[in-house]
């Protein structure tokens, strides 16, 4: 043995071990922080389902179960969270193939639109469904017939309008990476268009739209906002933790339900994740991005789908900022701008904040999401597993579950953990975990979509983990980092369910001002207010894009 | 990393965003509304101008769940003006200290809890808003009680609070029990269920609804029916015949006050001349014998003597019935 081997040997040596190193650093810190403020918290809410009177047991359990109020709500749930899926992920792959696998003009126009939803405050979508479809609606009035909104459809509505954004997130992850060789080596053998699309893009994209009808059904079940606006009496689990927690007070058996919740998650998560065993993972080096060609019966009809989608989100928000420069919406039509005058709860001061913590919750969530997916592809798949499930569980707990979580958990001086109670920095953790599940599965699309091959060809280059994540696979993955990054901003700016409980005297955000303005009786204020929001939401998207956009050409040069 | 993102927005926090509690601070948990809060505040800082006076506002039921939540390392020093009835959950009794406020002795003992514990100078009604325009549109006519609620030309016109999940639900369906008795109040509002459109969970939305003429009649506060009229909505309030429900805004002083002597000194304020000058401008219902609401309800379009609209309530069955009449009401008319 020559000493030249033995120098290349320990060399090797050395990079596997601080490979090793370095990934458990990638899983470790993201997993840590997983622990700290997802697991632990909920271990909490767990005692607090099983405690009754001073010792542990399942009487809460027993009471829950045997309430016919909670089947009846277990029932609604599944049924609105299974159509809504169905919807959101049909509409969802209807709009990401048209921006990833058709040729037309004005893709950037539909980008636009399809994410305002995620950045509407809540009240927006109540307000705007109502004011467009509800009894007294605009449509209902020119109809002349008053279409009864409030109960299922209406539910169906808003919940899809929520979850569609998410779909085509997570959907496009995995349709914006397809090798475009493939597609070209079909057209030679003859393969029709329909079979490309059933034989290539389908399978291809079946791990997105998995993702994504899994994140739609936890969404949908989670969600309390809509079903206490527009739901009508259609009753579900999230009303019923509403009911126990805050109508009476029942803190333990709001626990009980909130920890039922996570049942169907996790059953969800295990039949996705059986269904994508079938599934090859990764794909070949050398891809060449695709670039559609225009076919105009697709694209045409792709483009026309999209756009009637866009234009009804476009609609239910417009009338809102519409109907926030109306004198008395719907009774005096003329236009004003009192409603921005704005001098109660707090006024605008809490707009900045938000925007500090949401870029906060935005940097942070998305270089954590980032570690994680580099980090567990290196990881056994015994040790991986558990990890995936634990990330991936977060939109399962209701946004109120969480925020009262919080309070349990950080709010005792028992652990150091209680220097972040009454911080920015605790609502911008909560933010980031409450949507932790959207952003990791996104990068996790994103990452199916990894070649292996130009992983190990840089390995065997010589390239280190740390040097072939930053050279070889963030640049492969920025689109998905980019969209988990703009995803976060937007719902740290509005999100309300968790971070209600979470303010304090001295630090509130521009969600909870739009709540107290509602409550006050102020809505067409509350309207103003969250037209505000969206605007400086959308222009701080919009020089951020500049930015990156600048960025890329100052490297391309 | 995730030390990084604590780091940064730590130092935010230390930059005075999230500044902590002074020692001559004061934390006040409230669910007035945020107009008379700011007037009230306003007079109180000047009052106590070495305090500092911190005011959190929510709802009733979301400040009960934040103050359950925190119940193990409490943050308030002061409730301020929160429903009776959720005060008088023995959870949140547990937290509080019994502290005579000054002045607070002259309130008939209806209005105070006998161990002291909280003490009520105001309070707030019930009331139907119904919208006159969609009333006139629909041809009905305008009801003036319950009963008047049975009629079926009102089916899928008339919108009330769940009492499970709303206080303000409890009210109304506690007042038509303890007014009409157990057995007619139970009768009364099987025979008004088949035209509820919705049981809401949040007590304004029915007349926030009522207002932009989704429904005709909204069962709701007649807080939400004052401002809506203010604002110019065709809106009318009616005090069904009977008595309706009401509640009393209570204070207490926390067990755990961080600032006992601040929090004693901010509760004797709310007692004071001046505060009850104040209750005068905003407030309909005032607890304090001799001190005459005219003037704010005569603006608010109520009667001079409140008195004659409102049910005869005993709180203290109100809250011990609570549980029995909330389960028995989910079992008849839950959906």
């Amino acid at each position: 043995m020559n000493a030249s081997e033995t120098i290349q040997q320990r060399a090797r040596h050395q990079r596997l071990d601080a490979d090793r190193l370095l990934t458990a650093a990638c899983v470790g810190l993201p997993l840590l922080g997983l622990i700290l403020f997802f697991a632990y918290p909920m271990i909490i809410v767990f005692l607090r389902s099983i405690t009754v009177g001073d010792s542990y047991g399942i009487g809460n359990y027993v009471e829950v179960l045997g309430s016919s109020g909670f089947w009846r709500a277990t029932r609604h749930s599944l049924v609105m969270g299974g159509a809504t899926t169905l919807v959101s992920v049909f509409l969802g792959f209807i709009i990401a193939h048209g921006l990833y696998r058709c040729a037309f003009r004005g893709k950037w126009l539909i980008r636009a639109i399809i994410v305002l939803p995620l950045l509407a405050p809540s009240l927006v979508q109540a307000l705007g469904l109502i004011f467009l479809l509800g009894r007294n609606g605009v449509i209902s009035r020119a109809l002349g017939v008053e279409i009864e909104i409030y109960g299922f459809w209406g539910l169906l509505i808003a919940n899809t309008l929520y979850a569609l954004p998410q779909a085509v997130m997570i959907i496009g992850a995995a349709l914006v990476l397809l090798d475009a060789r493939t597609y070209e080596a079909a057209d030679v053998m003859g393969a029709s268009p329909w079979r490309q699309f059933r034989d290539l893009t389908l399978p291809s994209a079946r791990f997105g739209i998995l993702n994504a009808g899994f994140v739609c059904f936890i969404i949908t079940i989670t969600d309390f906002g809509n079903a206490a606006v527009i739901g009508g009496d259609y009753s579900v689990l999230a009303t019923e933790i509403y009911s126990q927690v805050v109508g009476q007070r029942n803190f333990n058996m709001g626990a009980v339900v909130g920890i039922m919740l996570l049942l169907p998650t996790v059953i969800a998560y295990a039949i996705e994740r059986q269904a994508m065993k079938r599934q090859q993972a990764g794909q070949t080096t050398g891809q060449v991005p695709y670039r559609p060609v225009f076919a105009p019966p697709r694209d045409l009809c792709m483009a026309a789908l999209s756009l009637l989608i866009c234009a009804c989100i476009v609609a239910v928000i417009g009338i809102v900022v519409y109907a926030s420069f109306v004198t008395l919406w719907p009774y005096n039509m003329s236009l004003s701008i009192k409603h921005y005058d704005i001098t109660l709860a707090g006024g605008y001061s809490s707009l900045w904040m938000t925007i500090l913590i949401s870029l906060g919750a935005a940097v942070g969530g998305t270089i954590a999401v980032f570690l994680l997916g580099l980090g567990l592809r290196r990881l056994p798949h015994v040790l991986a597993q558990p990890v995936q499930i634990l990330a991936a569980m977060p939109a399962a707990v209701p946004g109120m579950v969480l925020g009262l979580a919080y309070i349990l958990t950080f709010n005792s001086t028992s652990t150091p953990l209680y220097l972040l109670y009454g911080t920015a920095a605790l609502i911008g953790i909560v933010n980031f975990y409450h949507y932790h599940t959207q952003g990791f599965l996104t990068v996790m699309t994103g990452f199916r979509q990894l070649p292996p091959a130009l992983e190990e060809a840089a390995g065997s280059l010589g390239a280190g983990l740390g040097r072939t994540a930053c050279d070889i696979v963030a640049p492969f993955i920025a689109p998905m980092l980019v969209s988990v990054f703009f995803f976060l901003f937007m719902r740290s700016m509005v999100t309300l369910s968790a971070v209600v409980f979470l303010t304090t005297p001295q630090l509130s955000v521009a969600a909870v001002t739009i709540m107290r303005l509602d409550d006050a009786g102020l809505t067409s204020q509350a309207a103003a207010f969250s037209t505000c929001v969206m605007a400086v939401v959308c222009g701080a998207v919009l020089s951020m894009k500049v930015i990156l956009a600048m960025m890329q050409r100052r490297r391309a040069e | 990393m995730k030390t990084w993102i604590q780091t940064a927005t730590l130092s935010i926090a230390a930059l005075g965003f999230a500044a902590p509690t002074l020692a001559d601070a004061l934390t006040v948990y409230t669910a007035l509304e945020e107009e008379e809060i700011a007037a009230y505040v306003e007079a109180a800082q000047a009052a106590m101008p070495d305090t500092e006076i911190n005011v959190l506002r929510l709802s009733t039921g979301k400040l009960g769940a934040r103050l359950l939540a925190e119940a193990g390392n409490p943050q308030a020093d002061v409730i301020w003006g929160w429903a009776v009835s959720a005060m008088m959950d023995p959870q949140i009794l547990e937290m509080l200290e019994p502290y005579a406020a000054k002045g607070a002795d002259v309130l008939p003992e209806t209005f105070r809890a006998a161990d002291g514990k909280w003490f009520a100078p105001i309070g707030y009604m019930g009331a139907f808003c119904v919208n006159t325009a969609r009333l006139e549109e629909k041809g009905l006519t305008m009801p003036t009680s319950w009963a008047d609620l049975e009629d079926p030309a009102f089916k899928g016109e008339v919108l009330m609070p769940d009492p499970n999940s709303s206080g303000t639900g409890y009210l109304h369906v506690n007042a038509v029990l303890q007014s009409m008795g157990e057995e007619a109040g139970w009768a009364q509002l099987e025979a008004v269920d088949p035209n509820m459109a919705q049981y809401t969970s949040s007590g304004s939305k029915p007349c926030k609804s009522a207002r932009v003429g989704e429904y005709t009649v909204g069962i709701s506060l007649a807080f939400t029916a004052m401002q809506s009229i203010e604002e110019g909505y065709p809106l009318a309030m009616v005090f069904p015949e009977g008595g309706v429900g009401y509640e009393l805004e209570a204070s207490g002083l926390m067990a755990s006050a961080n600032n006992p002597e601040a929090a004693k000194a901010f509760l004797d304020w709310t007692m004071s001349d001046e505060a009850i000058g104040l209750y005068q401008k905003y407030k309909a219902l005032i607890t304090v014998p001799g001190v005459d609401a005219s003037a704010a309800a005569e603006a608010a379009g109520l009667p001079a003597d409140i008195s004659t609209v409102l049910a005869d309530i005993d709180f203290v069955k109100a809250a011990e019935d609570q549980s029995a009449v909330k389960a028995e009401w989910k079992e008849k008319f839950g959906r």
